[in-house]
C-alpha cells in the first residue's frame, strides 16, 4: 500500500491520472450534528432566524462538492454529473444526519467530494443555527461507500461484516460500531420516530431479537415491537427474531405490508 | 426471462407497457395483464385519497425476486411490475402486472401468483384517507390464504 499523492522522493504531488480509463465513480458520505432537543425542534418547524437551514445547508453542500480541489491540495477539478443531500431530523438522538452522494464518469474517485459536501453541509447547519445553539457537535464524518475506478468497491458495512467474519465466532458482539434502525409506516407514527441509531455494546445479543431488546431498554413504547405482526428486515432482507446482525447493519421494523 | 420493475409516483400506460413487452418478440403467444384501482369504498366508505409508503431499495428488491420466483415456477418470456406510490385518488390505477408466455395457462397462473406475494411480501403500505380522518389499511386474511395457495407442498 502506498500514498499515492507522495512521488519517490516523498514530495507532495498530482497524480496524473491522463492515461486512466473513464469508469463510473460513485461515493456516499455520511455525518452528524449533536444539538440540543429544543435546537431541532426549532430547526424542524423552520423557526430559526436565519430561515430555512435544511435548503440552505443543501445548495451549500453541492456547492462545495464542485469546488473540492479549491480546497484539497492535490484534488483534480472535477465535472460532476450529480451530488444530491439527504437530511435526517433524529429526535431520538437529537442531531440532524447528512448523507452526501457524488457521481461522474471519469478518472478519479469523488470520496473527497462527498465528504467535502458533508463537511460543508455540516458547517453550514453550524452556522444557521448557532444563533440559538453554540455547543453543537460534528460529528461521524466518514465515507461509507465508494464504487469505480482501480479500487473497485468499498463500503464501510462489507468491512464491517468482514471483520465480525473473521473473529469467528457467529453472532459474538464486536467491542464497537453501530446500528441504523428505521420506523416505517404505522410504526413510525406510533413511535414518533423515524430511525435512530444504537451503538453496538447497547446489544444484549447480535441477533434482531437482541435489537428489539436494547430498543426497550432505551424506551417502554417499543415493547410493541414484540408484537408477531411487526416485521423486520436486516439490510433490505426479511428477517426474523433470530437472525444475525453486524456492526454496520441497517434494520427496519414495519408492519404488516397492504401493497397492491 | 425479461423483468421490467418499477416504484413511481407517475400513472403507467398499460398499452405502452404492453408493446415495451412484446415489440420484436414473435415467439410471446399470451401476454396477461392485471391492473389494481384505487376504490373509493375500502375498509370504510367515502375515501377521497389514498397515500402509498413503500421501503425504497427493498422494494424493487422484492419485487424482483417475486418475478424471479415466477420465473421458476413457469415458463415466462417477460414479466412486468409497476407499483404507484404517493397519493392517489379514487378510480387510479395503482398497480401493474404483466406477464408474456408462450402459452396462456402460464401467463394466467404466473400474474395471479405475482399479485398474491405481492401483496403479502412487497413492503407497501396504504393509509386511506376520508372525511372523517385518515388510517392505515390493515392486512387482510384473504390475501395471506390467497398467497398460501402457491405454498409448494
Amino acid at each position: 500500500m502506498t500514498l499515492t499523492h507522495l512521488n519517490a522522493r516523498g514530495e507532495a504531488h498530482m497524480v496524473d491520472v491522463a492515461d486512466k480509463q473513464e469508469t463510473r465513480r460513485e461515493a456516499r458520505a455520511r455525518g452528524s450534528v449533536r444539538m440540543q432537543a429544543s435546537t431541532l425542534a426549532l430547526l424542524a418547524d423552520g423557526d430559526l432566524p436565519k430561515g430555512d437551514v435544511l435548503a440552505t445547508a443543501r445548495i451549500a453542500g453541492i456547492q462545495a462538492a464542485k469546488r473540492t480541489h479549491e480546497l484539497i491540495p492535490l484534488c483534480h477539478a472535477l465535472a460532476l454529473s450529480k451530488v444530491s443531500l439527504e437530511f435526517t431530523l433524529d429526535i431520538e438522538e437529537s442531531c440532524v444526519h447528512v448523507e452526501a452522494f457524488c457521481r461522474l464518469n471519469g478518472r478519479t474517485g469523488v470520496e473527497m467530494e462527498a465528504l467535502t459536501a458533508v463537511s460543508v453541509a455540516c458547517l453550514t447547519l453550524y452556522d444557521m443555527c448557532k444563533a440559538v445553539d453554540r455547543g453543537m457537535i460534528i460529528d461521524g464524518v466518514r465515507l461509507e461507500q465508494k464504487s469505480g475506478g482501480r479500487s473497485g468497491e468499498w463500503s464501510r458495512q462489507a468491512v464491517a461484516q468482514t471483520s465480525l467474519a473473521t473473529t469467528g465466532e457467529k453472532g459474538a458482539i464486536s467491542p464497537t460500531g453501530t446500528l441504523k434502525v428505521q420506523f416505517l409506516a404505522e410504526l413510525r407514527e406510533r413511535f414518533e420516530i423515524a430511525e435512530c441509531t444504537l451503538a453496538w455494546e447497547q446489544l444484549p445479543t447480535a441477533d434482531i431479537a437482541g435489537v428489539k431488546l436494547a430498543l426497550i431498554e432505551r424506551d417502554a413504547k417499543f415493547k410493541a415491537l414484540l408484537s408477531q405482526r411487526v416485521l423486520c428486515a436486516r439490510n433490505e432482507a426479511m428477517s426474523q427474531d433470530g437472525t444475525v446482525i453486524a456492526p454496520g447493519d441497517e434494520i427496519a421494523f414495519f408492519p404488516p405490508v397492504t401493497g397492491g | 426471462m425479461k423483468i421490467a420493475i418499477s416504484v413511481q409516483k407517475a400513472t403507467f400506460d398499460t398499452e405502452a407497457e404492453q408493446c415495451r413487452l412484446t415489440t420484436g418478440r414473435l415467439d410471446i403467444g399470451a401476454v396477461v395483464s392485471f391492473t389494481g384501482r384505487v376504490r373509493d369504498t375500502n375498509e370504510r366508505p367515502g375515501v377521497t385519497a389514498l397515500t402509498l409508503e413503500h421501503f425504497p431499495g427493498m422494494t424493487e428488491k422484492s419485487l424482483h425476486e417475486i418475478a424471479l420466483e415466477a420465473g421458476e415456477r413457469w415458463t415466462l418470456q417477460a414479466v412486468t411490475i409497476i407499483h404507484r406510490v404517493g397519493r392517489l385518488q379514487p378510480g387510479d390505477a395503482i398497480v401493474l402486472v404483466m406477464t408474456a408466455s408462450p402459452h396462456r395457462r402460464a401467463a394466467f397462473d404466473a400474474c395471479d401468483f405475482i399479485m398474491d406475494y405481492l401483496k403479502t411480501r412487497a413492503p407497501f403500505w396504504k393509509k386511506e384517507h376520508t372525511d372523517n380522518g385518515s388510517y392505515w389499511v390493515s392486512e387482510r386474511q384473504s390475501d395471506h390464504e390467497a398467497a398460501n395457495r402457491w405454498e409448494l407442498s
